[in-house]
């Protein structure tokens, strides 16, 4: 009990820190929002705008930055995350509800997808070291050595503009309205295919690394020894008693990696024009959007620190070793 | 035993993945043929919210262009051919006072509101007031006095002389009163079911696109194009290939080497189109510090500069040449060049620029440039890293004025570093834009309006090169005040004869108000043979395009 308790303080702390330093840091980064969208429009927006988005934005506001600073908590503990300047007036937390499912339904799965195929791959060129199997390790580092954007431009060049068999941007067909329709789902999945085929490449290899010099280590292990001597099944020996120890680490990697998947692959998402989180990061940070960039990090931090616990609680569950006290 | 349920698990997840990419497979032709009649305007604008506020720049509505469709202007004026009348749109006509200060609108009847609502001249002063009452609604930061209206006719009077503003006031989109005034805060409301005069009705929008159906009792008659789908991509990249493999038919994005990426891609029908306005692109020199305090130096600079090389090679040819030497662009600005300078153009003269610095004291040791005071002439050009054009055509000047002895550097800068710097003077030769408007006047304003300066360290609008001239200064305010039109064009005669002879800045490519646009299904856009607007699908002319599109014959 005194671990759980000591783990939740802790993060209450952390989650204390990150929500402050997500107010102060974009307040101290050069520019200002208004400055920003005259610069984004390079004359195409009148400078005689400048004196109508000063009222607009409130950067009229005279009051010091600990009152807003006090105000921003307040706000927060309304559920406000306030209005985006990007978008002015559109709600900060709107935005994030709009993008974020995408980011989490295309990259989520494609993590776990990369995981799944990585561990199971890793397992099978770990226990039969030394065949031909190992060869499938310097393929996949090179897509994963190969810069993202690269691949994903290739792909879209080939299946996108050469053969045009997929669609080369966005979530899904721009005539249909979201509904949970056969022919919506359709194409939100033939809309993520590329994305999510480039992701897995490029990320499986970390996770089949990891797992083929797990099951290295543990292969040599007494108690895989005695299985055998016992004269169990090869599979069962396998992922029984082999795999069962060396996925370990890979599960801890795996609960991380889940809390970045909230901040998005920004790269994936400009390449594909995919509607999800991490470009409207990317759109609020070059436009100085303070409201829009602190609710984005917020979920982000959330995610983390959540991630974070799982993994504690996740590992102290399959390790009883790191659930002892002192 | 937890080891099975894992394998399992993990076994069930990868199959259903494999049926998932096996679905995908399969539909992976069914979209591509929706076009049909449907035309997809697209803006390279990133991510999108459900904001139709056609009144913030910032809503999905202005940054798309699809507001546009739905609001309309009182009187569609054309920025490519500022001295060709307007075109009368929701005002049947229109009547300036001598001054400027006031203009009376007569309301075109038979207008209606998409909800069948009758469009009055009390919608036309509402909309007016809303701006007038709201600073944060006055984007065009108009000093209105007063609205007024009587019948079908509505009075707008100023605080000032409005010749120069002149296409913002007849600009103006109009509003429903009886839908606005039930609006609790203009400036904070997504109007997410816009309701306009123009010829299309927002049907549903999503952030992938916004979708819009003609307008069924529009008074301007039932458009061509059935549907309209406004798409937001995420980059210049991403837009191009929506362009070039025909998913997108309208828009704007900047393609470099656009006759091999776009137009060789479907010869016959995908045209590019840059037309000027009277905005430029223009190298602001720090005429209050060294080196370019001294007149003859940026006389010697303005003469040694490449136009044809800044428009070829800085922007791949979109950007229209800057041809006569008052900085005014080809052909929006001819019919203002003075005639003192009709029909001169820039032309590079190494030889002239060294007999100017000669004149001036200037000497050559070795092959450094010294100026009077034996300092070596040396200067450095910034722009914001990453904009490419800009910087390829900094290198340039860099690369002209080598021949003459000086050393010029190029540095890129931080967006935001630069702002500050060139607002507050801190630089010494740095290429910027400036607005356009109904006249020159914004343009040389923006460049050498005395008006304008404030000290070096303080914070500047325009006129970033703290040039003074008491000759131009007053020129300027008598071409924006005089309600005599003889005046008007001896001082816009006096503004040119300082930017010929004083190079308060360099004029280096026209701005132009470009457009890619598709004439496979349909035909009729503004092009060069009937430059009735300009072709960008973000603007008050959207609505004059979207009525003169037809379709195609095949």
């Amino acid at each position: 009990m005194t671990f759980l308790a000591r783990r939740i303080g802790f993060y209450l702390v952390t989650a204390w820190a990150a929500v402050t330093l997500n107010f102060f840091i974009p307040r101290m980064m050069p520019g200002n929002p208004v400055d920003a969208l005259i610069n984004r429009y390079q004359g195409q927006m009148s400078s005689d705008a400048i004196a109508s988005l000063n009222v607009l934005f409130g950067m009229d506001d005279t009051s010091s930055t600990f009152q807003q600073y006090l105000h921003y908590w307040s706000l927060l503990f309304h559920g406000d995350l306030g209005l985006s300047f990007t978008f002015f007036p559109t709600p900060v937390g709107g935005i994030i509800t709009q993008s974020l499912p995408w980011t989490i339904g295309l990259v989520g799965l494609s993590t776990i997808l990369s995981f799944v195929i990585g561990t199971l791959i890793g397992t099978a060129i770990g226990w039969r070291r030394g065949t031909w199997a190992d060869s499938i390790l310097p393929i996949t580092t090179f897509f994963s050595a190969v810069p993202y954007f690269w691949l994903g431009l290739l792909a879209i060049m080939l299946f996108g503009v050469v053969w045009q068999v997929l669609p080369a941007s966005g979530g899904y067909d721009g005539g249909l309205v979201p509904t949970f329709s056969g022919e919506f789902i359709g194409s939100v999945l033939q809309h993520g295919l590329l994305p999510a085929a480039t992701i897995v490449i490029s990320s499986v290899a970390g996770w089949i690394l990891g797992m083929r010099n797990m099951m290295v280590t543990v292969s040599s292990e007494d108690y895989v020894t005695v299985a055998q001597a016992k004269g169990l099944s090869e599979r069962r020996v396998m992922f029984g008693y082999a795999a069962r120890n060396a996925i370990l680490p890979q599960v801890s990697g795996f609960a991380l990696s889940l809390g970045f998947i909230v901040s998005g692959t920004l790269v994936m998402e400009m390449v594909f024009s995919y509607p999800g989180i991490g470009y409207v990061l990317y759109q609020a940070v070059s436009a100085k959007d303070y409201p829009l960039m602190q609710g984005v990090f917020l979920i982000i931090t959330l995610s983390v620190l959540v991630a974070n616990m799982l993994a504690d609680l996740i590992y102290a569950l399959l390790d009883p070793r790191t659930r002892q006290e002192g | 035993m937890l080891n099975r349920r894992l394998t399992s698990a993990a076994l069930g997840l990868a199959a259903l993945a494999l049926v998932a990419t096996g679905c995908s497979a399969g539909g992976a032709t069914a979209s591509t043929t929706t076009a049909g009649q449907t035309l997809t305007i697209g803006m390279p604008n990133g991510s999108q919210t459900d904001n139709s506020n056609p009144f913030m720049n910032t809503s999905s509505a202005m940054s798309l262009g699809y507001a546009f469709a739905i609001y309309e202007p009182l009187v569609q004026v054309n920025p490519i051919q500022p001295t060709q009348d307007p075109v009368p749109w929701l005002a049947e006509s229109w009547k300036w006072s001598d001054d400027f200060t006031s203009i009376t609108f007569t309301i075109r009847d038979g207008v209606k509101w998409s909800d069948g609502e009758a469009l009055t001249a009390k919608d036309v002063a509402y909309s007016i007031s809303l701006r007038k009452d709201n600073d944060a609604l006055n984007t065009a930061a108009l000093p209105y006095k007063d609205v007024a209206t009587e019948g079908k006719t509505v009075t707008v009077t100023f605080d000032s002389s409005q010749y120069v503003n002149q296409n913002k006031v007849l600009n103006l989109f109009v509003v429903p009163e009886h839908i606005w005034s039930t609006i609790a805060d203009p400036t904070t409301d997504l109007n997410q079911k816009p309701i306009g005069s123009g010829p299309y009705t927002l049907k549903s929008w999503t952030p992938q696109a916004a979708i819009l159906v003609p307008n069924t009792d529009y008074w301007g008659g039932k458009p061509a194009v059935p549907e309209l789908r406004y798409t937001s991509y995420n980059d210049n990249n991403a837009l191009t290939t929506a362009l070039v493999n025909g998913d997108a038919q309208w828009g704007w994005t900047f393609i470099a080497d656009y006759e091999n990426v776009y137009i060789s891609k479907d010869k016959d029908h995908n045209t590019f189109w840059a037309p000027a306005g009277l905005g430029i692109d223009t190298l602001y020199l720090n005429t209050e510090t060294a080196p370019f305090k001294d007149v003859a130096l940026r006389k010697a600079l303005n003469m040694v500069i490449d136009r044809a090389a800044v428009h070829t090679t800085a922007t791949s040819g979109v950007f229209p040449q800057l041809e006569s030497i008052t900085g005014l662009p080809t052909p929006a600005g001819d019919d203002y060049v003075a005639s003192a300078y009709a029909g001169k153009k820039f032309a590079v003269d190494v030889d002239g620029a060294k007999k100017v610095l000669a004149d001036a004291g200037y000497t050559l040791d070795g092959s450094t440039l010294k100026d009077p005071s034996g300092t070596a002439v040396t200067f450095t050009l910034t722009d914001p890293t990453g904009w490419s054009d800009y910087l390829t055509s900094l290198q340039l000047v860099a690369d002209a004025v080598k021949p003459l002895g000086i050393t010029a550097t190029v540095e890129g800068m931080n967006a935001d570093a630069w702002f500050t710097a060139i607002a507050n003077g801190d630089f010494q030769a740095t290429m910027h834009w400036t607005d356009s408007g109904a006249t020159p006047w914004d343009m040389y304003s923006d460049i050498m309006d005395g008006a304008q300066y404030v000290a070096l360290g303080e914070k500047a609008n325009w006129n970033f090169g703290r040039f003074q001239d008491a000759d131009a200064t007053k020129a300027l305010a008598t071409f924006a005040t005089s309600p005599d039109e003889a005046t008007r064009k001896a001082a816009l005669d006096t503004v040119q004869k300082v930017f010929v002879e004083q190079v308060p800045a360099i004029g280096m490519v026209a701005r132009p108000t470009a457009a890619e646009y598709s004439t496979k299904n349909y035909v009729g856009w503004p092009s060069a043979d009937d430059p009735y607007n300009q072709p960008q699908p973000t603007g008050p002319q959207a609505s004059q395009i979207l009525m003169k599109l037809k379709p195609a014959s095949k």
